[in-house]
């Protein structure tokens, strides 16, 4: 053992510490800062997969931080779930800072880069510890760490939009957790833990004699978490903060940060409340609905925007909803599902927003009308949009087919037909409004007027290893699905 | 009658979730936006007010424990939790208003329906 005990709190920690030093040796040795936060990512990711190997034989990792056991101290746990979620939110995270380092020149000033690069490992960091910890104070402390530094990498930008939508964005997240709290509050006073595997221990018993308490407490998580990860009524702050970001603050916003959100509830389901809950008063069943709606509705109001980084935005709206309906389900097929499409989204999306922010900065257009032609003049920006687009329509050979397979055929399992047809009526929806640029892109029959700068190689780069990543994802599925079975079995 | 008794001898919830309820409604529904960080202050201190209420028993003292004294400890778990909560909320509001310093400098003016009144005139 020895070092490799304290790898669950050093990926975090890790994160932290590059928080503090990247900034000063942005001003002391400016060439290295960016290196160090690459090494930082690379490790972390090295860390989880190490434990990932270790998790796989010989079962759950528990951390005591201190050394202080629970319920007293805090303790973060490994499990291949948590570990799956922070493969994919260090991944990626890692992908759009390299893709960053080329795109933030033209967005930001000189002297707020080595703060942007403190708020971007403040943001990883925190996302990582909201997946591995399992103490429900920490979990507050975590996201609202993870809200503000979220909020910092859209204000950073520091013209109208970005400070009014990250304002915004500011107080619909602390009314998140404001109510996340309450029901923190509501589930001590009956059980007097705030470990998650004392407290649904604690729970099962409590659920006969304060019923009102944990009734409360489920509903003020679903509004916390459901407006922290934009599900469908909540969602007002998300299109204005994840269009008016710099391109990788959106990119790591819809790609990572609404997810990060979504599993968190889903913790609060499973490893939280008590079986009898989910039995006894219809929580799945609010999640789907809701989730059925915003698949819908994020993909009409998608269709009605005229901007491209806006349709981006409320896309993650109706995308969302496909990993809220892996919960809504109740069941473990929907689990793989939307779990395999939070992996699927969070890289297709990244590379949406990264090949925005390769037409802004190229052409400086964000019109979509305005794109009429670009194919011709960036072929590999607009290659990896279409194969973007082909995964949010769910078309064979992309991952997006996967994880709307699995829905489908949870919903045909569980017996709801009807939940397919949502299925089937948002993929179209979606088709309606990705298709059209794509064909407008190559097959318009002028030319492209607008003036261009070439487009950086490390930038191109980073969306050829994306559309590498979408298509093997809708092909090569095994290792993934193998391992979320083998997480789902844990749940049900 | 009972939940009527239960309520008074629980006053002090009643008064964190009145609290509350003022916070999170001034806060989306006034468009002054330093009235805004203000209810989201209110709001967060009547959470701390509920949590710290859950540590206290009727008749608790201080927990420092003294030998051979007969008496019941107040938890101080909640106490310690809310030093935490309420830094975090600190770091919040200085957040949020110089998010709203930058605003001004731009439309003076705080007010959120103004600011879409000039933005819908450009």
């Amino acid at each position: 053992m020895g070092f490799s005990e304290h790898f669950p709190a050093l990926i975090v920690a890790i994160f932290f510490f590059a928080a503090f030093l990247s900034p000063l040796l942005y001003r002391w040795a400016r060439h290295l800062s960016a290196a160090y936060l690459v090494v930082t990512l690379v490790a972390a990711f090295g860390m989880v997969i190490a434990l990932l190997v270790q998790v796989q034989q010989g079962g759950p990792v528990y951390y005591h931080m201190g050394g202080w056991s629970p319920p007293w101290g805090i303790e973060f746990k490994a499990d291949p779930l948590r570990l799956y979620v922070l493969l994919v939110v260090i991944g990626v995270s890692l992908w759009v800072f390299i893709y960053a380092l080329r795109d933030l020149h033209h967005e930001l000033k000189k002297a707020v880069m080595g703060w942007y690069y403190a708020l971007f490992a403040v943001l990883v960091g925190s996302m990582a510890g909201i997946a591995l910890t399992n103490d429900l104070f920490n979990l507050f402390v975590l996201m609202e760490i993870c809200a503000i530094s979220a909020c910092a990498i859209i204000s950073i930008k520091e013209d109208r939009e970005c400070l009014e939508a990250s304002f915004k964005y500011l107080i619909m997240s602390a009314m998140g957790t404001g109510c996340f709290l309450l029901g923190v509050v509501m589930l001590y006073m009956v059980t007097g833990y705030l470990n998650y595997s004392f407290m649904q221990a604690e729970l099962v018993e409590a659920f006969n004699h304060y019923p009102r308490n944990i009734f409360t407490a489920a509903a003020l998580f679903i509004v916390a978490f459901g407006t922290k990860a934009a599900l469908f009524p909540l969602h007002v702050w998300l299109p204005d903060a994840h269009a008016s970001a710099p391109s990788p603050s959106s990119a790591m916003l819809s790609g990572v940060v609404i997810k990060i959100y979504a599993f968190g509830l889903f913790l609060m389901f499973y490893e939280v409340f008590p079986p009898e809950l989910l039995k006894t008063i219809p929580l799945n069943e609010i999640v789907l609905w809701l989730a059925s709606l915003g698949a819908l509705f994020g993909s009409v109001y998608a269709m009605l925007q005229s901007d491209l980084k806006k349709m981006l935005a409320f896309s993650s709206i109706g995308q969302i909803a496909y990993i809220f309906m892996g919960i809504g389900f109740h069941h473990d097929l929907a689990m793989v599902g939307g779990f395999y499409h939070l992996m699927v989204h969070a890289v297709t999306k990244a590379m949406l927003f990264m090949a925005a922010g390769v037409i802004i900065y190229s052409t400086g257009i964000r019109k979509i009308e305005d794109l009429a032609g670009i194919g011709r003049v960036l072929p590999v920006t607009m290659i990896a949009f279409s194969i973007g687009s082909a995964s949010m329509v769910g078309l064979p050979g992309t991952g997006g087919l996967i994880s709307k397979w699995f829905l489908a055929l949870s919903a045909l399992e569980i017996g709801r037909p009807f939940f397919v047809l949502v299925i089937l009526a948002s993929s179209l929806l979606n088709a309606v409004y990705y298709m059209p640029i794509v064909i407008n892109a190559f097959m318009h029959h002028d030319e492209f007027e607008n003036d261009f700068k070439p487009v950086p190689r490390v930038m191109q780069a980073c969306m050829i290893v994306g559309m590498i990543f979408v298509v093997v994802s809708g092909f090569y599925t095994t290792p993934v699905v193998n391992l979320l079975e083998q997480a789902a079995e844990l749940f049900f | 009658m009972e939940i009527l008794i239960g309520i008074i001898d629980n006053y002090y919830y009643m008064v964190a979730i009145i609290l509350f309820v003022i916070g999170m409604y001034t806060m989306l529904t006034h468009s002054n936006m330093i009235k805004k960080v203000i209810a989201m202050n209110i709001m967060d201190a009547s959470v701390f007010l509920m949590f710290v209420a859950v540590g206290y028993a009727h008749g608790s003292q201080a927990p420092i424990i003294r030998e051979g004294a007969d008496v019941i400890y107040a938890n101080p778990l909640p106490g310690a939790l809310i030093l935490t909560g309420i830094v975090v909320a600190v770091s919040v509001t200085a957040y949020a208003l110089s998010l709203v310093v930058k605003i001004y400098r731009y439309y003076d003016t705080c007010d959120y329906d103004e600011i879409c009144e000039i933005r819908s005139r450009e």
